[in-house]
């Protein structure tokens, strides 16, 4: 018998995974391609091989709603991400520090993040409510607020309260993530600067940012892919409205394929998020690739 | 460069005291050497004259200056880590002008006096390069260069050399007793290898558990070590010491080994000595001396080793020059001149 050679045993070995993948990932990947390219519509089966052409991109370009659902879209995610990152760093930092009940507060910062999306936009509903809300509340108890808001219901306010409810959830994993980077950084190099005679910020900036920078660029990136995508926060605190104010471009594609059923065209939108996504993504691997170089 | 001065320093981590009571000065230019086992305070002795932790109690004097308060950046004492902490992002460069840098000169003086250091050190050549890319002996250099660059007052080092291997140690040695001539810079030198202490210092500290044991010159802590500790700690292989029974018949007390040779055991008080040998100073003889049965024999090319048990100690050591023919299980007879016996009281203390 003759030996296998070692790339022919690993492909072997992976063939049965690619099947799955190929099938469960890829065969909808195309699928979806191929209706961007048609008139496909849920309830009316002929449509589905109607080809169209360029027709859905072109008019997916030119559509206002779906233009102010990307720039729904870009609020949220350069709000809540610089934020998360902002607060996270800064928690990690805290949590870094030694004082009683460290231990404690580092199990609490983490429990955010062990709540599924739904139940946390849930939550925070009930929070913002514009009737019983502990935050009208709190704001009106303290004397910040006049009279009760209806938070979600303000199409001014409505995107923003939710990108918060977002920064509550998801802030723990930058923390997170910071945390481990920070306690890789060793006594001794804190300890020889300041020998060197580098003061607070000096250190911080010449031991503790140099050590950290890599793994919280790359939890921003994720965090951006993810943010990007948001979908299930939306669904449940506001389903897009008030007035499309909170719709993104997630949501968007899910109104267009399963709401209006017009398959095609919820395509073609759909292609382009993936397009932004891929792009997005395409930075995430190469931020990977040059912390393995570095390291 | 300036001296330093402890007086009755005392530490304590919580309740648990880790330094007692140290008294000791460090001349101008001196390379004092840290010596003792694992955990008798050696590190944390050197942390508190570098100013990364407070001492408990008692002064501490950089020069004529009472600095025990002072924030460590401000003694000017500089410090070479046994992991190197060399900042990893940074070149090698730019690890040795960091201090500058920190110290705002400006940047033309900076690297006229990185260029300095680094030529003093044979640095020049890894300049472009970061710590990643660096061998341990390499990045040791620039440890020690990154120390050097600001001329501190005092430089200290904790075990340097220990993460090298042995051929690496031997050489980084010689620099380093050549960079201290050179440089006639105060150094704290802190080790638990004995030969590296011996080697490298003007004067050796020997501490344990937290007390200095003795502070002298190499040769007087090999020559007159204070206590059984200090005769043990020095030297190796180390010293045999065992118990005598001090005889007070003839007036005067004195040990016998053997039936020719008698000690004098004078000041000893109670009934018991310690007596103690260097390995090195014991001479094979055919007849007479101190006898034992040989239990094994190590052959090092220049010298031999003899293990032996005798009525007077088991378990001894002897060290013969150049190769011996000495057998296992031979009766073998020892000759050692009197004034190469170390006697130490009960309590450990030199006579
Ligand atoms: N921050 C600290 N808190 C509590 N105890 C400490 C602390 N640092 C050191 N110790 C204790 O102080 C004692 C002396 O420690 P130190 O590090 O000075 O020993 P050392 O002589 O340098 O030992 P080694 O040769 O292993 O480096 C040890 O018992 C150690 O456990
Ligand atoms: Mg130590």
């Amino acid at each position: 018998m003759t030996q296998m050679s070692k790339t022919t045993v690993a492909w072997y070995l992976l063939a049965p995974m690619m099947i799955i993948i190929v099938g469960v990932a890829g065969y909808p990947l195309i699928k979806t391609v191929y209706f961007s390219f048609t008139a496909a519509h849920l309830v009316s089966p002929d449509t589905s091989d109607q080809w169209v052409g360029l027709t859905n991109f072109l008019k997916a370009l030119g559509n206002a709603k779906f233009r102010s659902s990307i720039g729904n879209t870009v609020y949220f995610v350069v709000f809540s991400v610089s934020a998360e990152i902002l607060l996270g760093v800064l928690v990690a930092l805290l949590l870094n520090q030694e004082f009683h009940g460290r231990t404690l507060l580092r199990a609490l910062v983490i429990l955010p993040l062990a709540l599924p999306t739904v139940v946390n936009a849930m939550m925070w509903r009930l929070i913002y409510g514009p009737d019983f809300g502990a935050l009208n509340a709190l704001l009106t108890q303290v004397g910040l607020l006049a009279e009760y808001r209806s938070w979600l219901g303000d199409p001014s306010s409505a995107l923003t309260m939710v990108a918060l409810a977002d920064i509550w959830k998801n802030f723990p994993l930058v923390a997170l993530i910071t945390l481990a980077a920070l306690q890789t950084i060793s006594r001794d190099h804190l300890e020889a600067a300041l020998l060197d005679g580098a003061n607070a910020w000096q250190r911080f900036w010449h031991v503790v940012f140099p050590a950290i920078v890599a793994p919280v660029s790359v939890a921003l990136v994720l965090r951006t892919i993810e943010a990007f995508k948001v979908f299930d926060i939306i669904y449940v605190m506001t389903r897009g409205g008030p007035a499309s104010s909170t719709k993104t471009v997630s949501f968007h594609v899910y109104q267009e394929a399963f709401a209006y059923m017009r398959v095609g065209s919820g395509a073609s939108y759909a292609l382009i998020v993936v397009l932004i996504s891929a792009a997005l993504i395409a930075v995430y691997l190469k931020l990977l690739q040059r912390q393995g170089e570095t390291a | 460069m300036t001296g330093l001065t402890l007086k009755q320093v005392n530490k304590k981590f919580g309740e648990f005291p880790v330094i007692h009571e140290v008294d000791l000065s460090i001349d101008s230019g001196e390379l004092v050497v840290f010596v003792g086992p694992s955990g008798c305070g050696k590190s944390t002795l050197l942390r508190l004259i570098a100013g990364l932790e407070d001492i408990t109690s008692g002064e501490f004097w950089i020069g004529g200056q009472r600095a025990d308060q002072l924030l460590a950046a401000a003694r000017n004492i500089a410090m070479v880590f046994q992991s190197y902490a060399l900042y990893p992002h940074m070149t090698v460069a730019e690890n040795i002008g960091f201090p500058l840098k920190l110290a705002k000169l400006p940047r033309a003086r900076i690297a006229e006096k990185v260029a300095a250091v680094g030529e003093s050190l044979r640095l020049g050549a890894l300049f472009d390069r970061k710590p990643g890319q660096l061998s341990g002996g390499q990045r040791q250099r620039v440890a020690i260069g990154r120390a050097l660059a600001r001329d501190p007052k005092v430089l200290l080092l904790d075990e340097p050399l220990s993460n090298l291997d042995a051929a690496l140690r031997l050489e980084m040695r010689m620099e380093l007793s050549r960079l201290h001539k050179q440089l006639a810079a105060t150094m704290v030198y802190v080790t638990h290898d004995q030969v590296e202490a011996m080697t490298l210092a003007d004067r050796i500290v020997i501490m344990r558990e937290g007390k200095v044991e003795q502070v002298g010159t190499p040769l007087e802590l090999y020559s007159r070590p204070a206590n059984v500790f200090v005769a043990e700690f020095i030297g190796s292989p180390k010293m045999n010491v065992f118990s005598a029974d001090l005889d007070r018949s003839g007036g005067n007390p004195v040990i016998r080994l053997s039936e020719q040779t008698a000690l004098s055991a004078e000041g000893a008080a109670g009934s018991r000595v310690f007596a103690g040998i260097r390995p090195e100073h014991m001479t094979p003889v055919d007849d007479g001396g101190l006898r034992g049965v040989v239990t094994a024999v190590e052959h090092l090319g220049a010298d031999t080793l003899v293990h032996f048990d005798s009525a007077f100690m088991e378990g001894g050591i002897a060290r013969i020059n150049g190769i011996s023919g000495v057998r296992t299980g031979e009766n073998i007879g020892f000759q050692v001149a009197a004034e190469q016996y170390h006697l130490f009281s009960e309590n450990g203390n030199r006579l």
